[in-house]
């Protein structure tokens, strides 16, 4: 009797908290420090999420090392809904096979993508290259550099594919991020930056064909990489919000739907497509196929150009 | 762009944009004199305030932080010793002289005025040639990079007092601990021992409060009695009269385009730029005897070529989107959250917006201004809290401030351990100011010259085919050279007076 009494006890006060979810404030972790793109692009959705689910979201920067001192930090938080991360593909897909650390696929679960920005090849408007085959052209001739952030990030990746499928040499001069590898292009030291689209519009670099199945809306005249008869590169930079795997099945539905209904709103889209960000949301059984498919490729894509461990 | 400026100043006056630069101006005060907190943390904690914010005020309140907390550096430095931020690190030479002999009203006054001064000059060159000054800094590549930052590290020669083999030696600590962390040009981790926090490298936070104000605080502990306290002074602050100034004026301009040229030019930062102007002002000065034991020079120096960068800094941000420093990397995150996207496209399309920035800039030096001389007679009080009660304060702020950066418990570890090896180094009579020089320059030198030397396929003797990089390295020679030269007649003078 008592302990039925104790169970149902149980059961009365453990139903209604778990439909109140959220009852207290979220932390969510973004493992970039305060201002940097991806804290910029959670920033966005934050005050959307806020509503939808009627509990302050509060935001921790934990930088350092390509995110991995946060994520890591994050794998080993409480799995109760109140602890999640805003990461990007890199610190999710690529880090875990760069270097040791204590973290894998299997220690988060995705929750839903808010944004996708596709990749473009692009070189300084100064270069007298204006098409794809104008670039190949000149790697034929004679020495290609190529900029962007070090290696094994996703704009390193994304180059060699290019410069490996077109059968050419790029050289590959690592810069602290893409935009000071911008600041070389547009300098006249290096020649190619592989980047988002919006950054690559907002820096005034000459986009060639952007690594996409479509054109862009932010882009309408830039042909993809298949029009321009190239071989079908896909690479996009990704955000998405993931939860500590373990996390209990209602809490991320409820995390779901908050964020559809999140990036769904007028404001929010005017926000992101203003800051030359691509919105795109994916839920979450979708996103899940998604993220352990990116992390299988880049395994593989990593091992290629041999930087994996 | 000038059709812009009246409605600029009308939209600019209004209740909430003025409280905004007035509120930032106090915060960003204190946040600077507090060491632990710089302009980076100050412009982090304020942004989520910007965000209920429009966009007017929220540029304010972030703006007057970025411009106010490079000022309040200086304060620190000059009554308690301590740098409030790396920005104002060669500030203490001078500045704490000054206020030992019970000169700290007219220290105040000197670097207030400077920041001033600096501020708004490297603000006039940001309105007048942006466009133009983005344009030609794109001209430093890698080698012209690499070749001006041999050039900022001849300036350890000025600031190790006459101990120059140990200054060197400091150096090369310096430079070495900027290789922990991951490497930019494999994305290997060196030097981390397996350890996960300390692959992330380690900041120069953490290193300046160690060094500086842990190391202070154990050498004043140690040494309480013999330590010379600031003399308490009626306080408050005390503007310098002109002619104290007219001999220096053309020292104070030199410091302020030094700022802003170097803030405009990748790579180096305002730490950097601050020893480069110092150095500067040393060498050329009648008495360089009388640097480093409270000559205003070296102290306006300092202090007008930290806020200088600010203007410059915000020079690549604004024409090219693509931010200078770790405070134009805030900002410019904050612009974005704003619907504000600095780069090619922003002057064409919102020459209001741009012309309102400027606006809120210059009215940010000028509440820096003001209310750091109202504020003067306030902070000097500090003097008046007894240094064992004062000190461990200080202590305790910077840790946390250091550990609030990014969250990494390596930065407290950093403090204490460097802080004890500061507090050695100190008793041996060596300088702190080269490690922080080396620190901050380790990186992009490491990383220019492997820049460069894949650009040229290894091989170096194509680095003095740029022209840019050609005369820098003839100025670093020399420099070097008249360094040995002085030496030399040192030498003789030294076997003169012996024999």
């Amino acid at each position: 009797m008592k302990r039925t009494i104790v169970a149902l006890a149980a059961v009365a006060f453990a139903t209604p908290a778990l439909a109140q979810y959220p009852e207290q404030s979220i932390e969510v972790l973004v493992p970039f420090n305060a201002g940097s793109g991806p804290d910029a692009s959670f920033r966005m959705l934050q005050p959307e999420l806020e509503e939808i689910l009627g509990q302050p979201m509060v935001v921790r920067n934990v930088g350092g090392a390509g995110g991995t001192v946060g994520a890591a930090q994050f794998a080993a938080q409480d799995a109760d809904g109140y602890y999640l991360a805003f990461m990007p593909v890199g610190t999710t897909t690529t880090q875990p096979h760069l270097r040791d650390v204590t973290y894998d696929d299997t220690s988060f679960e995705p929750i839903c993508m808010t944004i996708q920005d596709p990749m473009a090849v692009s070189v300084s408007p100064d270069s007298g290259i204006s098409s794809m085959d104008e670039l190949i052209a000149r790697a034929g001739e004679g020495t290609v550099t190529s900029g962007g952030p070090p290696p094994g990030s996703l704009p390193h990746i994304a180059q060699a594919a290019v410069a490996a499928a077109y059968d050419v040499d790029f050289r590959y001069v690592p810069h602290e991020g893409g935009s000071a590898a911008a600041r070389s292009i547009l300098g006249g030291q290096v020649d190619v930056l592989v980047d988002p689209v919006g950054s690559i519009i907002n820096y005034g670099l000459q986009p060639l064909a952007v690594l996409n199945d479509s054109r862009l809306d932010a882009a309408p005249d830039l042909p993809t990489i298949d029009e321009a008869g190239g071989p079908p590169l896909r690479y996009s930079i990704w955000f998405g919000l993931f939860a500590p795997a373990g996390t209990p099945e209602e809490i991320l539905t409820a995390l779901d739907e908050a964020c559809q209904a999140g990036t769904a709103t007028e404001r929010y889209q005017a926000t992101v497509e203003n800051s030359g960000r691509t919105p795109r949301f994916m839920a979450r059984d979708e996103f899940s196929d998604f993220f352990r498919q990116q992390y299988q490729d880049n395994a593989e894509l990593l091992s290629a150009v041999g930087l994996a461990q | 762009m000038l059709e812009f400026v009246p409605g600029a100043f009308s939209s600019a006056f209004t209740f909430s944009i003025l409280l905004c630069l007035a509120i930032g101006t106090v915060a960003g005060i204190i946040i600077g004199a507090l060491p632990g907190l710089g302009t980076v943390l100050g412009l982090v904690m304020a942004l989520p305030f910007t965000y209920v914010l429009e966009p007017g005020p929220a540029i304010a309140l972030l703006l007057a932080i970025y411009v106010s907390s490079i000022y309040g550096g200086s304060i620190s430095a000059i009554l308690i010793n301590v740098p409030g931020t790396p920005q104002s690190a060669a500030s203490v030479f001078d500045g704490y002289p000054m206020a030992q002999r019970g000169d700290g009203a007219l220290a105040l006054g000197w670097a207030t005025i400077a920041s001033f001064v600096g501020g708004v000059f490297s603000l006039v060159i940001l309105v007048m040639l942006a466009p133009q000054l983005a344009r030609f800094a794109l001209n430093f590549g890698p080698i012209e990079t690499f070749a001006l930052i041999v050039f900022a590290l001849t300036t350890i020669a000025w600031v190790s007092s006459g101990e120059m083999l140990k200054g060197l030696l400091a150096a090369c600590i310096g430079l070495f601990l900027a290789t922990v962390g991951p490497d930019a040009m494999t994305g290997q981790v060196r030097f981390h021992f397996d350890n996960l926090f300390l692959s992330a490298g380690l900041t120069v936070i953490p290193l300046l409060i160690g060094f500086f104000a842990v190391s202070e605080i154990l050498y004043q502990a140690a040494y309480l009695k013999d330590v010379k306290l600031p003399a308490v002074t009626s306080g408050g602050f005390k503007v310098p009269p002109w002619s104290a100034w007219k001999p220096r004026i053309v020292t104070l301009l030199r410091s302020c385009g030094i700022g802003s040229f170097i803030g405009v030019l990748p790579g180096t930062g305002a730490t950097a730029a601050v020893f480069v102007s110092y150095a500067d002002a040393k060498r050329r000065a009648p008495n360089p005897e009388d640097f480093g034991k409270g000559e205003p020079s070296g102290l306006i120096a300092s202090e007008s070529a930290n806020n200088a960068v600010s203007g410059g800094a915000m020079v690549p941000m604004m024409a090219l989107g693509i931010p200078g420093d770790g405070g134009t990397v805030v900002l410019l995150g904050a612009l974005t959250i704003h619907n504000v996207i600095p780069g090619v496209r922003l002057f064409s399309t919102q020459p209001d917006l741009v012309t309102l920035i400027f606006v809120l800039l210059l009215l940010a030096n000028i509440f820096m201004l003001m209310i750091g001389a109202f504020g003067a007679n306030v902070f000097s009080r500090m003097l008046k809290i007894p240094t064992t009660l004062l000190m461990p304060l200080v202590f305790m702020m910077s840790v946390v401030g250091a550990y609030a950066i990014r969250s990494n418990p390596v930065d407290i570890i950093v403090i204490a351990v460097f802080g004890l090896i500061g507090f050695l180094l100190r008793m041996n009579k060596f300088p702190p100011a080269p490690i922080i020089i080396g620190f901050v320059l380790g990186v992009p030198l490491e990383m220019s010259f492997r820049q460069g030397l894949i650009l040229t396929d290894m091989n170096v003797l194509l680095f003095f085919e740029s022209p840019i990089a050609l005369v820098l390295f003839i100025i670093t020679a020399l420099i070097v050279l008249g360094q040995f030269g002085a030496f030399k007649a040192l030498s003789r003078a030294v076997g003169r007076g012996k024999g």
